[in-house]
């Protein structure tokens, strides 16, 4: 029987000047009532999320490195929505819905490419500029009715730290306000220091928000990722929620309390002392030290590395600081790396989303930053492996989402450490006023006894 | 059969957990008394509470078997406080690793020397009363590439060779000495429940490299080492028993 102590992890307690902040903000009563699962699975729903949340919110577009020259873009999907994101002759970056005015046809294929000055539809060959507006209508004199608008439906469009983002709603709120406050917790880690070394999609048959929740938890490692337990604690995470993003700090270079003994330094913990420049087999304390010891060696080190580190908190050196960019974008943040998930709603199916994994490194030296970038890769489901810890969660959330389809099951009963779900889901209702009906259930039935209901009703 | 332990006594360094804590209880259950340290006091303290009985007494103190001094002073405390010794399994390892050149060193102190400082220090008493029986504990890696060539392997390795000399030096002295060579060990708090979490792949191959489809556990290798440490085998001596469920594919002429 695995025991759920906790072991009271030490964390700084102030922020570095101008660092990522550290208070603990907890996410005050959000009750602990049921979360309906049609917000799941019904078709209803999804159409008014789309409507009322996707069309509303800002949106992580793809990487500002990805379009280093005018007429580089990026072709983002978004649920029905198709986006190109470019890079103007003026250095600024545009973003434009990717539909030809004309016949509706899309002008370019999802994914990175170049083109000169001009964006032409293959259907007609009606021309665009780089700026969205038209270049040129062939036989222009068969249309006396003119022209059908200025060019492109222009979006709204932001650059900040090394990402490009966009709202479908030509009238958002301003980026900045959307984001806070995780401008200031971001900016330390110097994402326009770092370089995509792995861009991977793979279509997961489950709704986006199942994917979400995944790793918007630490509940389910003991179970799902039972390798995690031998270099992270689970149980000891500081949950912080903001107006719509949220966080928890995970402290990595220690092992879980669900560990009762540990008989040798695992080998994850191995490795952690190791790329710090520590030899593991001159470890002879407790395996719990070393995450003290590997900040330590990082801090003391990074000058000779040519590293620099000020800007960053001793926690920051070793755990995971992970994010949630309300709705869809979790990032991992490390003092050398981001591993970020967007999680993408399928065009019309709740049960059906995309999972992207964007593996980004800090380079040290700024002037040997690679030209290279991992050709885009995507799969479907279950044909390749993405490594042990996202294979292990990609097995449970198909099942998930067929269980959540069953008539025995009502909804999340979440529990503390799954706080940020419930969070999650506030925000989610702050734009989404649905009137769908959900399953009401009452007193404290089990799923059974609210099938049997069903049934007899 | 009748193992004839009773009354014996016992060193056997870290007896505290894992195997060394089975063959401790197996000991105990003889009715044989039995020495034995770790690195730390409580867990000695909460083992001689424990595993006391009426039969036998459990004896211990803390005790780093890699330092010398400290070493030598524990196994002459113990041998006093049982007014002798018949039996010593020096059991405590480094553990395996290619970190770096400090694996060799840390194998050699602890599971070489370990077990060269202690019979060195038991031999003159076993030599006195004219009895008494040594069981080393090697690994299967010692025979068969399994891991990495590592510290652990070769030095475990040395083991058996050095059994072996000694038994034939010290035969004459009716005292016998053996080696076992266990296989992969499962158990809670073990290496290997561990390696089953963080390569789950390479447990998999481990586990269909058994012809039985699991690990061994403790009490299958701590009641050789027991059954080799005890008089009825007498005429056991000089050998190296593999204990791993034929995890080994090696034919051992």
């Amino acid at each position: 029987m695995a025991k759920k102590t906790y072991k009271d992890i030490p964390r700084v307690s102030e922020a570095v000047d101008g660092g990522t902040p550290v208070d603990h903000v907890p996410p005050g009563d959000l009750g602990y009532e049921r979360i309906p699962k049609e917000k799941y699975i019904s078709a209803e729903y999804y159409e008014q999320e789309w409507q009322q949340m996707w069309s509303k919110v800002w949106l992580l577009g793809c990487l500002e490195r990805d379009l280093e020259e005018a007429g580089s873009y990026v072709c983002t999907e978004i649920g029905r929505e198709s986006v190109i994101l470019v890079r103007q002759q003026s250095g600024e970056i545009k973003a434009f819905f990717n539909v030809c005015p004309h016949r509706g046809n899309r002008l370019v294929e999802s994914g990175m490419g170049e083109t000169e000055e001009l964006f032409t539809c293959g259907y007609h060959g009606w021309q665009y500029k780089l700026d969205g507006r038209f270049n040129r209508i062939p036989n222009a004199e068969l249309f006396p009715q003119g022209k059908p608008c200025d060019g492109l439906s222009e979006l709204p469009c932001e650059t900040w730290n090394n990402f490009v983002w966009f709202s479908l709603d030509k009238n958002a709120i301003p980026f900045d306000e959307y984001m806070a406050p995780l401008k200031k917790h971001f900016e330390p880690y110097h994402f326009d220091r770092m370089v995509m070394t792995r861009d991977v999609t793979m279509e997961w048959p489950c709704n986006w928000k199942t994917s979400v929740d995944a790793f918007n938890e630490t509940y389910h490692v003991a179970a799902t990722h039972p390798q995690l337990k031998w270099y992270l604690d689970d149980m000891d995470i500081q949950i912080d929620c903001y107006d719509r993003h949220s966080r928890y700090l995970v402290p990595f270079g220690v092992t879980s309390p669900h560990i009762d003994r540990v008989p040798e330094v695992p080998p994850p913990l191995k490795f952690m002392l190791t790329e710090a420049g520590l030899d593991p087999a001159e470890w002879s304390g407790h395996v719990d030290g070393i995450r003290e010891a590997v900040q330590k060696q990082l801090r003391e080190h990074a000058g000779a590395e040519g590293r620099d580190y000020s800007d960053l908190n001793d926690d920051q050196l070793t755990d995971d600081y992970n994010y949630l960019v309300f709705p869809n974008v979790t990032f991992n943040t490390h003092a050398d790396h981001l591993m970020l998930f967007r999680h993408r709603p399928h065009a019309t199916d709740p049960n059906k989303m995309y999972f992207d994994v964007w593996m980004l490194e800090y380079i040290v030296d700024e002037d040997e930053m690679p030209e290279y970038r991992p050709r885009h890769k995507f799969h479907e489901y279950g044909s390749k492996s993405l490594g042990m810890v996202i294979d292990q969660d990609g097995y449970n959330l198909p099942r998930v989402q067929q269980g959540m389809n069953s008539a025995a099951y009502d909804g999340l009963w979440l529990g503390d450490l799954e706080v940020r779900i419930r969070h999650f889901h506030k925000t989610l209702d702050d734009y989404v006023s649905s009137d769908i009906e959900v399953t009401e259930v009452e007193d404290e039935p089990t799923g059974f006894r609210s099938l049997i209901q069903k049934l007899v009703t | 059969m009748d193992l004839g332990l009773r009354d014996k006594k016992a060193i056997i360094t870290g007896g505290t957990k894992g195997i060394g804590r089975v063959i401790l209880e197996l000991l105990i259950n003889e009715g044989c008394n039995v020495a034995t340290c770790s690195r730390s006091i409580e867990d000695v303290n909460k083992t001689i509470d424990k595993c006391s009985t009426r039969r036998a007494e459990v004896f211990g103190d803390a005790c780093n078997v890699s330092d010398k001094e400290e070493y030598e002073g524990w196994i002459d405390a113990m041998v006093e406080k049982m007014d002798g010794v018949d039996i010593f399994i020096p059991n405590v390892s480094a553990g395996g690793g290619m970190d770096s050149e400090k694996n060799w060193w840390k194998n050699f102190e602890t599971d070489v020397l370990g077990t060269v400082r202690g019979c060195e220090a038991v031999l003159p008493h076993m030599k006195k009363q004219s009895s008494g029986a040594i069981t080393m504990i090697s690994t299967t890696a010692a025979v068969e590439t399994f891991g990495g060539p590592m510290a652990y392997n070769a030095m475990k390795a040395s083991l058996i060779t050095y059994a072996k000399q000694l038994s034939q030096f010290i035969g004459h002295d009716n005292i016998r000495v053996n080696t076992v060579l266990p296989g992969p060990i499962e158990f809670p708090g073990g290496s290997w429940e561990m390696i089953k979490d963080t390569m789950p792949k390479w447990y998999d191959k481990i586990i269909s490299d058994h012809p039985s489809g699991r690990l061994g556990t403790p009490a299958e290798v701590a009641q050789c080492i027991v059954f080799l440490s005890s008089p009825a085998a007498s005429w056991v001596t000089g050998s190296n028993l593999v204990v791993d469920g034929g995890f080994t594919k090696r034919v051992q002429f």
